[in-house]
């Protein structure tokens, strides 16, 4: 080859479950990257893809979309990559449209509308082999001549037919291979001319024809936004082409689908060949008679959610325990090898490698739970699921979709926010992330069980104590309703909700090797991106702790121990683990976030904390397990402290103020306990989730869900203390 | 012509209804629509949700789900 052409690229299109997806991984395989369209949270997967040995070409996966008519957004991004205007993306070179054989008039709706663009184009009938199966047969050589393009059945699951697809996209691109457009009445013609002389001729605005068709069919097209002619002058323009469409007897909002169809059905008429088979009910209708049955559809989901919740929660509890252990001997290690320089140990021992360890130790829930996410999605079930919950999450603005990502937050927030991928209204996607940090996910359990442990269960009993876990389980769930509503009623994206329309595909057998690639992904996203932030802030915290070290607060606390030992006659020795204890406790409370906490205090005071609680709040806001450590070194029991440990207990129990007006009174009672419970329930004490949210949404709404949920934690433990104090 | 207009949120699982009327301006019925959903169009009911909505409708070997407000749009008569 002389010089190499410069890159071709190709844009992939389809309808959602036609597998554009698998058919784009099978294509690029791990040469692909995701990233957002610059401004929206639309994802953009981009590989590469070799044609043959010497040629590659730029591979986009555009959204899943029914149609181009720009609705959705991802319907927007479809429509705008199409035709060129997005930044950095110049229009391709060719369009895949990847068409479900099943579905066949319906899938080539869009294929004609991306024909208007004037790209050429390449048509992928992919789950070729379940067609057959079913004894549906397509005259490939026909369609190809009536449409005007390449035809190429795939089955991307198992990549066959991607020899053929390559050769197809290179035959295509050299004849500029267009397809077959309809054509159009008089009416749609002189109505898109009209457009044409007063947007293209006068105003000199760069739009193609296609886009101009979008311009009159749909009422809220994306191309209005590029408009440069002024909103006052091209809203008059288009009404009147479309007033003057309806007076010819066609109805703008209707033409196309009506005029489309009718071009596309005599096309299809003789190609497709059904076996009497096919009319029967078919395998997925038997299923869905069970899975969709009023009542035992319900009974089946419950126990669906049941084994996912169990599961997320017991097989990945192993893998955790071991990550925990790991993490411990690597501190170990670290302290063990780093004893010649204290700032150093600390830094990455306690800093460092627990920090992060406490961090990675969600890995084996999120690999689990996206197990049985693409378990259900590959499936088919997951549609049926929403499909059942719909009605409960609708008055609040979620959908049906936003129950399986609630349920797994109530295990960990962060798998859960990850899983509302699968909600592809950006509402209700948005609503589903700033609620999931409310369910209590099972980082708050050692919180609950040790302050139930201490204080509720020795008064009242074990069943007042389980009832008290179960219901600090609910606060956050029941929370979350009236704020989604207000979210719902508040939020504005510019855009109007999409439209509750969802299929529900056909069953189909999962694949390990997908269900593996979607693990796979998660967890490597969850680690590198997500990772960077926890590091960071890991070390901040730290840093907070550890700061300033002088040693006159070893020396003062020493000799004062030494002067109580000596007082006391009896006891001779002194006891080495006692005294590093209290150095530790006196080193946290001269700290910067020791100092913090009691210059913070009086925020705490009306939750009735004292400053030690205090500094546990704040030390746990990077991840709220740390309260159980840090209460242990505040109250001085050292740092290896656990749930279990009845030393912390009595500790608490016995802990009185040291100052203040409540002097020698217990610092801790019913009211404080389940006081500093509904604050851990509801605020937003976790770097990891946070991370999260503003990866998923942006940083500006991570940073307002924090001082959001934590305001109202604040509130609710006040209220909790102060009602609580009435009756104690 | 035996039957007074219905609604399609309106039918039974027993037979088979075709489309008659749609009310385009409706976002949900012009996606609906642009999959087919046209009049002249057959649809069936096969389920309803546990709590009555939503609804799960086959036209075209497609099985899509919609809400009742939206299903309230479409117009058809028993055949």
């Amino acid at each position: 080859m002389s010089e190499a052409p410069s890159e071709f690229r190709v844009a992939l299109i389809g309808n959602p479950n036609t597998g554009k997806t698998s058919l784009f991984n099978a294509l690029t395989g791990m040469r692909q990257r995701v990233g957002n369209y610059s401004g929206v949270t639309v994802e953009k997967k981009i590989g590469r893809w070799a044609l043959n040995r010497d040629q590659e070409v730029h591979l986009i996966d555009l959204p899943g979309t029914y149609s181009l008519s720009a609705s959705s957004l991802d319907e927007r991004i479809a429509v705008d990559v199409l035709a060129g205007r997005v930044d950095g993306h110049p229009a391709p070179d060719l369009i895949i449209v990847v068409v479900d054989v099943e579905n066949l008039q319906r899938n080539l709706f869009l294929a004609s509308q991306a024909s208007e663009l004037g790209v050429p184009m390449v048509i992928a009938l992919n789950c070729w082999d379940v067609a057959e199966k079913k004894g549906l047969q397509i005259d490939c050589k026909l369609l190809e001549q009536r449409l005007g393009v390449p035809v190429v059945p795939t089955v991307a699951t198992r990549s066959r037919g991607t020899e053929e697809l390559a050769r197809a996209v290179e035959h295509a691109i050299k004849t500029k291979a267009m397809m077959m457009r309809p054509i159009w009445p008089e009416a749609v013609k002189t109505a898109v001319q009209k457009l044409h002389d007063e947007f293209i001729s006068k105003r000199g605005e760069a739009l193609q024809v296609g886009e101009l068709q979008r311009l009159i069919f749909d009422p809220n097209s994306s191309v209005r936004e590029r408009l440069q002619t002024p909103q006052s002058e091209y809203e008059g323009i288009i009404k009147d082409a479309r007033d003057q469409l309806y007076k010819d007897g066609f109805n703008p909002d209707a033409a196309e689908s009506i005029l489309r169809f009718r071009f596309l059905n005599p096309l299809l008429g003789d190609i497709i060949e059904r076996q009497a088979a096919l009319k029967k009910r078919s395998t997925t209708e038997s299923i869905d008679q069970l899975l969709l049955h009023r009542f035992w559809g319900l009974v089946v989901f419950v126990g669906m959610m049941y084994v996912v919740f169990q599961s997320v929660y017991t097989w990945a509890g192993p893998f955790m325990d071991l990550i925990e252990g790991g993490t411990g001997a690597l501190q170990n290690i670290a302290s063990d090898a780093l004893t010649g320089t204290p700032i150093l140990q600390s830094l990455i021992a306690d800093g460092i490698i627990g920090g992060v360890g406490a961090f990675v130790v969600f890995l084996p829930q999120i690999l689990v739970l996206f197990l049985f996410i693409s378990l259900l999605e590959e499936s088919g079930y997951m549609a049926r699921a929403a499909f059942l919950m719909d009605k409960l999450f609708h008055w609040c603005g979620l959908n049906g979709k936003s129950f399986v990502p609630l349920l797994s937050s109530y295990a960990c927030a962060i798998p859960g926010i990850l899983a509302t991928r699968t909600i592809s209204d950006r509402k209700a996607r948005m609503i589903t992330i700033l609620i999931a940090p409310l369910m209590s996910c099972s980082a708050r359990l050692p919180v609950y069980l040790l302050l139930i442990g201490a204080f509720v269960e020795p008064r009242y009993g074990s069943a007042v104590a389980g009832a008290t876990l179960f219901a600090m389980h609910f606060v956050g769930a029941v929370l979350a309703a009236p704020i989604a509503w207000s979210l719902n009623q508040t939020l504005n994206q510019g855009q109007k909700p999409k439209p509750f329309l969802m299929e529900l595909p056909p069953y189909r057998a999962p694949r390990f090797k997908t269900m593996a690639w979607r693990m796979y992904e998660s967890g490597k996203e969850f680690i590198i991106r997500a990772g960077t932030v926890i590091f960071a802030m890991t070390v901040i915290i730290w840093a907070l702790l550890y700061f300033p070290r002088s040693a006159e607060v070893e020396t003062t606390v020493t000799n004062s121990y030494r002067a109580e030992v000596a007082t006391q006659a009896d006891n001779t020795s002194l006891d080495e683990e006692e005294l590093s204890k209290r150095i530790d406790a006196a080193y946290l409370e001269q700290s910067y976030m020791g100092r913090f906490g009691k210059f913070v205090q009086p925020v705490f005071a009306p939750a009735g904390y004292d400053w030690k609680i205090t500094v546990g709040v704040l030390a746990s806001f990077p991840a709220r397990e740390v309260i159980i450590s840090t209460l242990g070194i505040t109250y001085a029991l050292g740092g290896e402290i656990d749930d279990e440990s009845n030393d912390l207990r009595d500790t608490l129990t016995q802990a009185k103020w040291e100052s203040g007006p409540r002097t020698g009174e217990s610092v801790f009672n019913i009211p404080v306990a389940l006081s500093i419970m509904v604050f851990f329930a509801l605020c937003m004490q976790c770097g990891a989730t946070l991370a999260v949210i503003a990866k998923e949404l942006n940083w500006r709404w991570a940073i307002g869900s924090f001082f959001a949920l934590t305001t109202v934690a604040w509130i609710a433990a006040v209220l909790t203390y102060q009602i609580g104090m009435l009756f104690a | 012509m035996q039957c007074s207009p219905m609604r399609l949120d309106q039918i039974k699982k027993d037979g088979t209804f075709r489309v008659t009327k749609v009310n385009c301006e409706n976002e949900s019925v012009a996606r609906l629509m642009s999959m087919g959903l046209l009049p002249g169009q057959e649809v069936r009911l096969t389920h309803q949700a546990p709590l009555g909505d939503p609804i799960a409708v086959v036209f075209q070997g497609c099985h899509m789900s919609l809400r009742l407000k939206d299903a309230a749009e479409v117009e058809v008569e028993k055949i």
